[in-house]
Formats: structure tokens, C-alpha cells, sequence
């Protein structure tokens, strides 16, 4: 029972989702309010909501809450039910004693409980019981599952008091079986009956991709609303992290920002476990290298790790499936995403329907719209360890290294048109941005003169209709890194071929030297194809003899 | 960098035509450049000093254009000298191998010198 919640001081910046859910079943009565399906990425604190809803109802007297989670379910249909039915009359008899223990005692069979039914004079329980028990008898599943998902119907029309059903990670139910997977399609439907009840509001919370599926469903269009859970504001994830530090007994070094906390983009479990981790490792005056330090603990082998790791095995269980996924996914990070056909089977190893399959699962799961770098970076280390056969330790200080360089580091952005001496803007840019760092003036012309060419190749031979051309800058203490993307025609590596000037002198061909220069000037050119994209990445490592002593 | 919008100024000093670039010398303005000597080569004159004083940013256009230069004079046995230019020009022409094709001075005068002394 999901009595077991943080406490509601810490639970920030959810009051409105919380007040309209608690007053959800007033509203369903007077038909100006339905069900609702929480949004929001993985670790926004969907669960977190339902508990605190669930603990707020069962302390009061008005709505009876009821939770049931499909993330631990089992699916074959005759244990759903079973598991579901018999929730259900336990949370109702808790929350009509007011007596938690009732409902955490999972073990204790449902006739144990008829001397407590009785003394409330809950005889329609006794009759849903001895219904549903009929039902095992006869191993009648259709009916079986049918009685489980209604009871709190029944209850809710037996006492007048609304239910408010909530269900966690229901798209699962999508999988629910007869007695092998797949064999009974379309039993979610029957959750219809139910949703359609006036007093009894469902809140459900799952994948977008599988429910977005599921609410196609006929008898479940129109009855359900949707409400997004989004990242809790700077400051308020900074706080929350700071209390839960203040309650895990660890102290905050003086004057520490904590501005590395951005990376996890205010999802509440993401701070949750990193204040987790400072407690596991043991910080005492915690710094904002701690910080660094603990992050990659928590993508390597921290509860996020575990967290994530749990997701993929629920939709990819096949080890070498999930294999595959992690290479998928690796490769839809490294090229900012997926491409199809031939190139996917490639880096999958696998065959073109597997692959496939492995797409849709990663689709519905909804991992691959969630642009969030905490999950990136934990593709990134279990690619390491999986894959690449690192050992943890040593994915965990890549981890850090990349993040303590980087709280160094600047980005600037720039778009330029595909028009005549646009690039001498960028050649302005780039200088006052190697100004800032002290880049000595000489050297700065070289790189002015590197990023001319690949712009003026962009513009020149690219044929794009968009006629324009994006250019990131990260400068960072040891390297500058200066990325040039334009759509339209690929660039070809043919024009790298070098042709010495007494043969452009014999051959009347003068043209074709910008590559050779870029080359020349930077430390490493890589270019890429992302989608209809060119990308060319230039970086330059800076010693000393380039820096303004 | 400066912002000087590109443009061509020359003067002849003897049989010598002195050719000033100024601003980035790319594609439009290396054609600028090209028409420039033409006009003296169209004259009979077969020595040529570029001045790069004034050139601050240059690209592969404009290094072609400088190219189509060379190959003009080296068509009528002539010679062009390059002047005055940056570490960053002189580099780059090394780079592309285009230093061997030019002589090299540090000052117009030395160029001048070398040309009136008939070495060339």
C-alpha cells in the first residue's frame, strides 16, 4: 500500500495536479471531470503523486483510494485478478478501519478478514467474494477478471462513496494473458465499464507511446484527460535536493551552488537518488565536485543505473536483444538520432525484422523521445561496461572527467545565411570568442581561416533549401570544439584529394584546397551524415603556445 | 581582423607594377586582383609585386585567384613577388605549397630592389 511516501513538505511544485486529483471525484460526479492520465518523463514523480493522493484520501472520509501498480504485477490473467480483487478489498477494509496493516498483511487469505467485513456490515463485500470465489471455482478466467476490475464499481455504488482507482504503469495491462503471452489481445478494454463509472475516477499513469495506443481503444476514447507532470524549476529542484540532504544527515559545504543539480533537469528521482548516493558514499561537507562525483556513482551503478536497467528489461528481456538496444541507443546519441534501414540492422548485429521489433519496443517504452542526459549518460556507461568490457570504476571516472572539464566550458550559437561574406561573421565570432579565452591573435586567424572553408563549402556545393548554416562553439580550457551543420547535399570526401599546385598550374584547376587547409589547421576534422544533415566537428587542442601569456 | 571592405589600389614603379590588396581577399575580391595585374600584364609589364599589407583574411578562392596570377606571368616568363605578409599568409601559402611558385620579401622595397636589380 502506498502509505510509504516521502513527506509532504518535500513533495514541491505539484499543488495544482495535487488539488484538481483530490477533488477529482466531485468532479466526475458532476460530470466536469473524467479520468485522468499523468504525463511526464520517467522519474517525474507520476508514483510519487498517486501516493501522496492515496495517503491525503486515506486519512480523510470522502473518497475511498485505491492503488494498484502493473509495474509489479504478474500478467497471466488469472493471478491479475486474483491480485487485483483481493487488493482492492484489503485497501477498502484499511481504509474504512483506518488501519494500515490490513492492507500491507498481502498474505493473509480473504476469509481471515470476513469477521472484520461483517463488524461493518459490508455484506455486499461478502457477496463479491463469494462471487469471485465461485468464479476461481469454476476457473471461469473471463469472469474472474471481470469481477476483479468491477468490485470497486460495486463498492463505490453499494456505500455512495466514490472510488478513486488509481493505476499505476497501466499500459502493462495491454499484456495481461491467458495463459501465454499475447493469447488474449484487448483485455484492457475491459477497464472500460469501469472508467465510464460517475464515482469512480481512474488516474493512470504509463508509457505516452503504449497508451496513446491503448486510448484508441474504443469504449476508452473521450473518458480520460491528460494532465503533464513537468520538471520542477531550478531552485525548487535545488531545495528538494537540499532536503533531502538535510534529512539523509548530510551537510552542504558553505557557499556550494550546487549548479551541476541542472543536469537532472528537476526530475525528483533523479535528485532523490543522487542525495541517496552522498549519503551511500559517505560525503560529509558536500561540494559541488561531490556532486560530480556522485552523479557518476548514480549512472554507473546507482539506483538510476537500476532504475533504467529495470525499464529496459521489462520491454527487451532477451539479453542479446538488449544488447542490441543498448547499441541502437548508443548510436541514436552519438548521431543525435535514429536513421532508418540498413544502417540500423548494421549497428545491431541483428536481423532486419529483430531489429525491428527492437525499434517498436524502444518506441513504446518511450525512451527514445526522452531527451534527457541522465539517461544518456547511463546508455553511455552500460555501453562502456556491456559492450566495451570497461570495468565500472573506470566508466565512472570518464563520467567525472567529462563533467569536471565541462563545468569549464563555454557554448555560443550562432545561424548564419547561406549569403555572400556570411562567413566573415563567423570569422568575427570566432575571434572575439578565442579573445575571451586569451587565444593568441595569430593563431586565431589560422582557425578563422579553417572555419571560413567548411562555411563556404556549406554554402558553395551543400544545395540546401534552408540556405543557412549552424555553427556551435564550445571552448573549454585545453580544447575548442566548433561544430558546422547545414542540410542538403553530402559532402564528399573526393574534394579531399590533394593536387599539387605545379598540376592545378598544368591542368588550368586552381579551385579546391579548403579541406586541405582545415585539415592542415585543426587537430581532428570528423564529418557526419545525420540525416539530410552534414556535420562537420572541428576541434582544436590548445597548448600553451596559443594561449596570450 | 579588420573590417575593411575589400578593394584593389596599384601603382607602377618603373617596370614594375605594385599591386595593393586591401580587406579579405576572397573570390569577388581575388577576381578584383586578377583584372588588376591583368591590366599591367595587358600593358607588357612582367614584374609584379603584391603588397599584403593590408590583407587581414584570405581564403582558398582568393589563394586560387592568387594562383591564376602566377600562372598569367609564368605564361609570359614574367615574375610576381609577394610583400609584407603576415606569418598567417606566409604559412598558409607554405601549407599549399604555393611559396616556391612566388619570391618572398619582407618589404615592398626588398622587392623592388631585387626586381630593378635585374635578378629576376
Amino acid at each position: 500500500m502506498p502509505l510509504n511516501t516521502i513527506p509532504a513538505e518535500n513533495f514541491l511544485n505539484r499543488e495544482y495536479e495535487f488539488k484538481y486529483l483530490k477533488d477529482l471525484a466531485e468532479l466526475k460526479g458532476n460530470a466536469l471531470g473524467g479520468n485522468v492520465f499523468l504525463e511526464g518523463a520517467r522519474g517525474m514523480g507520476k508514483t510519487e503523486l498517486l501516493k501522496q493522493l492515496y495517503r491525503f484520501l486515506y486519512w480523510e472520509d470522502g473518497v475511498v483510494p485505491f492503488y494498484y501498480s502493473f509495474k509489479t504485477a504478474n500478467l497471466k490473467g488469472t493471478y491479475f485478478a486474483r491480485d487485483y480483487f483481493t487488493g482492492f478489498v484489503r485497501q477498502y477494509l484499511s481504509f474504512a478501519k483506518k488501519e494500515p496493516a490490513i492492507a500491507d498483511n498481502a498474505a493473509e487469505p480473504l476469509q481471515r478478514l470476513m469477521p472484520v467485513i461483517s463488524s461493518l456490515g459490508l455484506h455486499w463485500l461478502i457477496d463479491c467474494i463469494e462471487d469471485f470465489q465461485e468464479h476461481l471455482r469454476k476457473n471461469d478466467f473471463y469472469w474472474q477478471i471481470v469481477a476483479a476490475i468491477s468490485v470497486p464499481v460495486v463498492a463505490a455504488q453499494k456505500s455512495g462513496k466514490p472510488v478513486i482507482i488509481m493505476l499505476d504503469d497501466f499500459d502493462a495491462a495491454e499484456r495481461l494473458y491467458e495463459s501465454s503471452l499475447g493469447d488474449a489481445h484487448g483485455l484492457i478494454s475491459l477497464f472500460g465499464e469501469s472508467m465510464r463509472n460517475r464515482l469512480c475516477p481512474h488516474v493512470i499513469t504509463g508509457s505516452t507511446g503504449a497508451l496513446e495506443a491503448i486510448f484508441t481503444d474504443h469504449s476508452l476514447i473521450g473518458m480520460t484527460e491528460q494532465m503533464r507532470l513537468g520538471p520542477l524549476p531550478e531552485d525548487l529542484a535545488a531545495a528538494l535536493f537540499r532536503a533531502h540532504l538535510a534529512h539523509l544527515k548530510v551537510a552542504c559545504a558553505p557557499g556550494a551552488q550546487l549548479k551541476f543539480l541542472d543536469i537532472l533537469r528537476g526530475n525528483p528521482l533523479y535528485i532523490r537518488n543522487l542525495a541517496k548516493a552522498a549519503w551511500k558514499m559517505q560525503k560529509k561537507e558536500f561540494t559541488e565536485k561531490d556532486l560530480i562525483e556522485c552523479y557518476a556513482f548514480e549512472v554507473t551503478e546507482g539506483e538510476t543505473a537500476f532504475y533504467w536497467s529495470s525499464v529496459f528489461n521489462r520491454y527487451v528481456p532477451n539479453a542479446s536483444k538488449r544488447k542490441a538496444m543498448l547499441k541502437l541507443l548508443m548510436h541514436s546519441i552519438e548521431n543525435g538520432g535514429m536513421e532508418n534501414g540498413a544502417q540500423l540492422v548494421m549497428v545491431s548485429g541483428l536481423g532486419e525484422a529483430e531489429t525491428a521489433a527492437i525499434l517498436e519496443a524502444m518506441e513504446v517504452s518511450g525512451i527514445i523521445r526522452e531527451n534527457d542526459s541522465v539517461f544518456q549518460d547511463f546508455i553511455r556507461c552500460l555501453y562502456l561496461k556491456e559492450i566495451k568490457g570497461r570495468e565500472a570504476r573506470d566508466v565512472r571516472e570518464k563520467i567525472e572527467l567529462k563533467y569536471v572539464s565541462a563545468g569549464e566550458e563555454s557554448r555560443f550559437e550562432l545561424v548564419i545565411p547561406m549569403s555572400s561574406n556570411a562567413e566573415l561573421v563567423v570569422a568575427k565570432a570566432v575571434e572575439q570568442i578565442g579573445r575571451n579565452i586569451h587565444l593568441d591573435p595569430d593563431f586565431l586567424n589560422y582557425l578563422q581561416l579553417a572555419l571560413i572553408e567548411v562555411c563556404i563549402n556549406a554554402i558553395e556545393h551543400s544545395g540546401s533549401y534552408e540556405k543557412k548554416v549552424f555553427l556551435k562553439f564550445i571552448t573549454r580550457p585545453d580544447k575548442l570544439e566548433i561544430i558546422i551543420e547545414n542540410s542538403g547535399r553530402p559532402f564528399s570526401l573526393d574534394s579531399r584529394t590533394e593536387v599539387p599546385v605545379e598540376e592545378k598550374l598544368r591542368m588550368g584547376m586552381k579551385r579546391g584546397w579548403g579541406f586541405k587547409l582545415v585539415y592542415a589547421i585543426m587537430d581532428s576534422v570528423k564529418i557526419e551524415r545525420i540525416n539530410d544533415r552534414t556535420r562537420v566537428i572541428l576541434i582544436k587542442n590548445i597548448t600553451d603556445k596559443e594561449v596570450l601569456q | 581582423m579588420k573590417s575593411v571592405q575589400f578593394n584593389v589600389t596599384s601603382r607602377l614603379d618603373g617596370d614594375v607594377a605594385v599591386i595593393y590588396p586591401k580587406g579579405y581577399l576572397n573570390n569577388l575580391s581575388g577576381e578584383s586582383l586578377v583584372i588588376e595585374c591583368g591590366i599591367y600584364i595587358g600593358k607588357g609589364i612582367t614584374k609584379i609585386v603584391v603588397n599584403f599589407s593590408e590583407t587581414d583574411l584570405i581564403n582558398s578562392i582568393g589563394i586560387s585567384m592568387l594562383l591564376q596570377i602566377i600562372e598569367d606571368l609564368r605564361n609570359i616568363k614574367g615574375t610576381i613577388c609577394c610583400t609584407n605578409m603576415s606569418k598567417f599568409l606566409r604559412d598558409t601559402f607554405e601549407m599549399l605549397g604555393l611559396i616556391k611558385h612566388m619570391h618572398v620579401f619582407p618589404v615592398e622595397s626588398d622587392a623592388l630592389k631585387y626586381l630593378k636589380a635585374g635578378k629576376a
